[in-house]
């Protein structure tokens, strides 16, 4: 009753607000009774009172109706209004109820329609029903018959199974058979093997047989051959028998043939002096053709004849011209044969002069031998003589010219020649001598030496003329062989001649020296091989010496040696020792300043003592000697070790700070104290339960006591 | 190489001998120390194995002084060819490697070869440079660092090419000489020897 109770708010507000009008009247009143009399005015004045208050009470009252009148109408409406809804509301519901009763309607009539429309299937259903119920019968029929098929097929199956068992049986009778079969096939190999070896011998037999056959063969067609001759022969034996029947009438043939023999021959007799006759005939008239020409050449002949004694007259006149007995050809082959005669004996003559030659020829080596050796001989009387010269030279130089005179004067070859030599001779004498003086020793035995080299060559030259002399004699022999027989002769007279002189002269020339120089030569000989001694000596030492001298050089030559005027050392500027040299230079250099440097260094060291000024100094110096002195190793190894022990350090540092962390965090879990050292030797004790981040407990530590502060 | 099995030219022989120089001076100098030998590799030549170096300087030292001597030998004017090795800190010479070369002059046209195989001239060499390898047993030990230099004897009338100088023959004072074996191309024959520094206690 909300809105009741509103009622009574406004209501009490309304009377709230007609109270609140009326007092303007009650004091009105008031002020003029208080002029009249106070009690009346107070009677009065209560009341008025009493009926203002009954007129309030039956506004009040009337007011209270008025609202209640007021409700009354209000709720009407509200009964009428909600009667009116609920009219509405049925009404509506009316038409739903119609609607919806319109709506079943319509439903029953669908569900009729169903009704019907299901008893139709229904029908149908039941149609369908027996219609299967039909095939069902039809199917169970037909199953039926499947069984009795089913059933058959069994049986068949099991006929089949028996029929299988029997085909089984009948595979295992007939493996067994299959089995005997192999057996028996084994055998019959075997019988094979029987039969082939049999074949084969067979047919080794047929092979044999087929040679039987052959030679059957062969010995058939001898066979007939043989019969063949027997029939020829028996065909001969007739054609005997023939010619046995012709022999008989052989005498008669063989007189028949004689006489034939004879008429023959006189037949041929006949002919052959037919033949005859014809050849006489023949040559008769050749005799007389032959007559005939032998006619005309008698004629020539004649002619002939005619003019050959003209010729003969000729002849016989030559004869008397030249003196000579040729009167008749016997004289001209006589004078021939005189002529052949003294060819021969000219023949005879020339074949001894060759032989004479051969002989010369062969002599001729000889000759040279001889020839050698004399010049030998003459080699050693020019010793001989040299020595005999020598003496003479150094006893007399008159001689000296006299032998040059004499070697002018004279004209031989071989005399030129040994004075030549002996020349040569002196000169080596001369040589020795003037070497004896001096010290220089090689040069003139080189000198000596090339002399004696000329002396050989000259000899040589002289055996070469000799021998090309004896060349030309044997030359000229041989020449003369062939040529003109008197002039050969000559010649060949004249070279003897001349080598006989030759030899002779040459004979002669030994003689002479040998004997001019038989008593001084030997006497010089000695002095002269005494001499030859020494300098042979000498040689030898001068020998030994030059080996040493040599070795000498040799030495020199191993240790790099050299002769400056035909060697020349050279090498590459740039070689690695020059190279090598010029780094050491550059380095003693560098390392010679370093040492300059260094040494000032310390130098100033020394001046400069301790303090700010030194210091000063290192920090100049410091950066060139930390560049130019590189640490040592030492320093590297300890820089390392350095290291190595900062780096445990840390670790165990960082451990043990973690450790203590864990040691005070489980201190203050498990206890519930927390101990922090403040500063050194005090110690703060804060509780977890304290009231107050700060208050704690403050220790002291005191040597031996912990006092509490 | 233009010599042939059948024989050698003037110009084989002198490609042979100059070889044969430059392998020869390798072996010393690796056999002597001179250089380290780790700047030193393995080669194969003449049938056995030998050290040639690889240091970039040496080697075209090396290759422009033998290819000069590889001139000098076929004009056969080239009569010694000597290593020398010094003491760097004293200058001191301390071991000379010889090699004389005797040139027949008479094979100049370079063309008519002599009957020598190649075969048997490499086996001459292999014999000199193993007889090379084998002289460090009795060479005193280099204790100083080292340096070498080739000198090159020559004719006197011969031009001295650019970047070649004359100079000292270089001599060991008081020295000790072996002779080594010798080989000929033919044309060539080089005689080596290896004179050393008399050491005191000897």
């Amino acid at each position: 009753m909300d809105l009741e109770d509103d009622t009574t708010v406004l209501t009490t507000l309304r009377s709230f607000n007609t109270f609140i009008s009326r007092p303007d009247n009650p004091q009105r009143l008031s002020e003029p009774s208080t002029g009249s009399g106070a009690l009346q005015s107070q009677y009065k004045r209560s009341i008025e009172l009493l009926e203002a208050a009954e007129k309030v009470h039956s506004k009040s009252r009337y007011l209270q109706l008025d609202q209640e009148k007021k409700q009354m109408e209000l709720s009407h409406k509200r009964a009428r209004f909600e009667l009116e809804k609920v009219a509405s509301d049925s009404a509506r519901d009316l038409e739903h109820e119609v609607d919806r009763n319109q709506g079943l309607l319509g439903i029953i009539k669908k569900l009729e329609e169903r009704e019907m429309e299901a008893n139709k299937n229904l029908s149908e259903q039941v149609e369908a029903n027996r219609a299967l119920r039909r095939n069902l019968e039809g199917m169970s029929k037909k199953l039926e018959e499947r069984d009795t098929n089913l059933n058959t097929a069994n049986q068949t199956i099991s006929s089949l199974k028996d029929e299988l068992r029997e085909l089984n049986q009948k595979i295992q009778n007939q493996d067994s058979t299959i089995s005997t079969q192999t057996l028996e096939k084994e055998e019959l190999q075997e019988q094979l093997d029987l039969q082939r070896r049999k074949y084969q011998e067979v047919s080794q037999q047929c092979q044999t047989l087929q040679a039987a056959q052959s030679s059957c063969s062969e010995h058939i067609i001898k066979i007939k051959e043989l019969e063949r001759r027997l029939a020829l022969q028996e065909q001969d034996m007739a054609i005997v028998k023939t010619v046995k029947s012709e022999v008989a009438r052989v005498p008669d043939m063989e007189k028949e043939l004689k006489h034939l023999r004879d008429e023959n021959a006189f037949l041929r007799e006949s002919r052959e002096n037919c033949s005859l006759l014809k050849e006489e005939a023949e040559g008769l008239r050749k005799k007389l053709e032959r007559m005939e020409k032998t006619k005309e050449d008698l004629v020539n002949m004649e002619l002939e004849k005619e003019r050959l004694a003209e010729k003969l007259h000729a002849w016989e006149n030559l004869g008397q011209s030249t003196g000579l007995n040729i009167r008749k050809p016997e004289d001209l082959s006589r004078e021939v044969i005189q002529i052949q005669q003294r060819e021969i004996a000219l023949k005879e003559q020339n074949y001894r002069l060759n032989s004479r030659v051969r002989t010369v020829e062969r002599s001729l080596p000889e000759l040279r031998a001889e020839l050698h050796q004399q010049g030998c001989k003459t080699l050693e009387e020019q010793k001989r003589r040299e020595a005999q010269d020598a003496l003479v030279r150094r006893l007399q130089k008159r001689v000296l010219l006299l032998t040059k005179d004499e070697q002018r004067a004279s004209t031989f070859d071989g005399h030129i020649f040994m004075f030549q030599e002996r020349d040569g001779m002196r000169a080596i004498l001369e040589s020795y001598d003037s070497e004896l003086a001096s010290t220089e020793y090689s040069p003139q035995l080189s000198k000596r030496l090339r002399e004696a080299e000329e002396v050989l060559q000259r000899t040589q030259n002289h055996n070469t003329e000799m021998e090309a002399s004896i060349r030309a004699f044997t030359c000229s022999a041989d020449q003369s062989t062939g040529g003109d027989w008197g002039a050969q002769n000559t010649t060949t007279d004249a070279a003897a001649g001349m080598v006989e002189l030759e030899l002779e002269s040459l004979k002669k020339q030994q003689a002479a020296t040998a004997d001019g120089s038989s008593l001084a030569t030997k006497e010089e000989m000695s002095i002269l091989r005494q001499k030859i001694e020494d300098l042979e000596t000498e040689r030898q030492r001068l020998e030994e010496q030059k080996n040493t001298l040599e070795m000498r050089l040799e030495r020199h030559n191993l240790k790099g040696g050299y002769d400056p005027t035909k060697t020349r050392v050279v090498h590459f500027k740039m070689n690695p020792t020059s190279v090598a040299k010029q780094q050491r230079q550059q380095e003693v250099e560098g390392l010679q300043e370093e040492v300059a440097r260094l040494r000032e260094l310390v130098r100033s060291l020394q001046d400069g003592g301790t303090g700010a000024h030194s210091h000063q100094d290192s920090s100049l110096y410091n950066p060139s000697l930390s560049l130019s002195l590189p640490p040592s190793k030492e320093v590297l190894d300890l820089r390392k070790q350095m290291e190595c022990s900062e780096l445990r350090n840390q670790r165990l540092k960082e451990v043990f700070q973690k450790k203590i962390q864990e040691f005070r965090t489980v201190c203050y879990v498990l206890t519930g104290y927390q101990i922090d050292i403040t500063t050194e030797n005090q110690y703060r004790l804060t509780s977890v339960y304290a009231e107050h981040m700060n208050d704690s407990l403050l220790f002291k530590k005191v040597p031996a006591l912990l006092h509490f502060a | 190489m233009t010599s042939t099995l059948k024989g050698i030219t003037l110009k084989g022989s002198a490609e042979l001998v100059a070889e044969f120089f430059s392998f020869g001076i390798n072996s010393i100098l690796y056999q002597r120390g001179i250089y380290p030998p780790e700047t030193f590799t393995r080669v194969t030549q003449y049938n056995m194995s030998l050290q040639l170096t690889t240091d970039a300087k040496l080697k075209t030292y090396l290759t422009s002084v033998v290819s000069q001597l590889k001139e000098w030998l076929f004009d056969c004017t080239v009569q010694k060819l000597v290593l020398v090795i010094t003491c760097l800190e004293t200058n001191e010479v301390l071991e000379r490697w010889q090699f004389d070369i005797e040139c027949d002059k008479s094979a100049p046209d370079g063309r008519a070869s002599r009957e020598k195989s190649v075969k048997t001239i490499q086996d001459e060499i292999r014999s000199v440079i193993r007889q090379i390898t084998a002289t460090v047993t009795f060479l005193p030990l280099l204790e100083t660092p080292c340096a070498f230099d080739l000198l090159v004897y020559t004719d006197k009338d011969l031009v001295v090419p650019e970047k070649w100088e004359e100079s000292g023959p270089q001599i060991i004072d008081q020295s000790e000489e072996v002779r080594l074996r010798s080989f000929t191309t033919s044309i060539h024959k080089v005689n080596s020897m290896v004179a050393y520094k008399r050491t005191d206690s000897v």
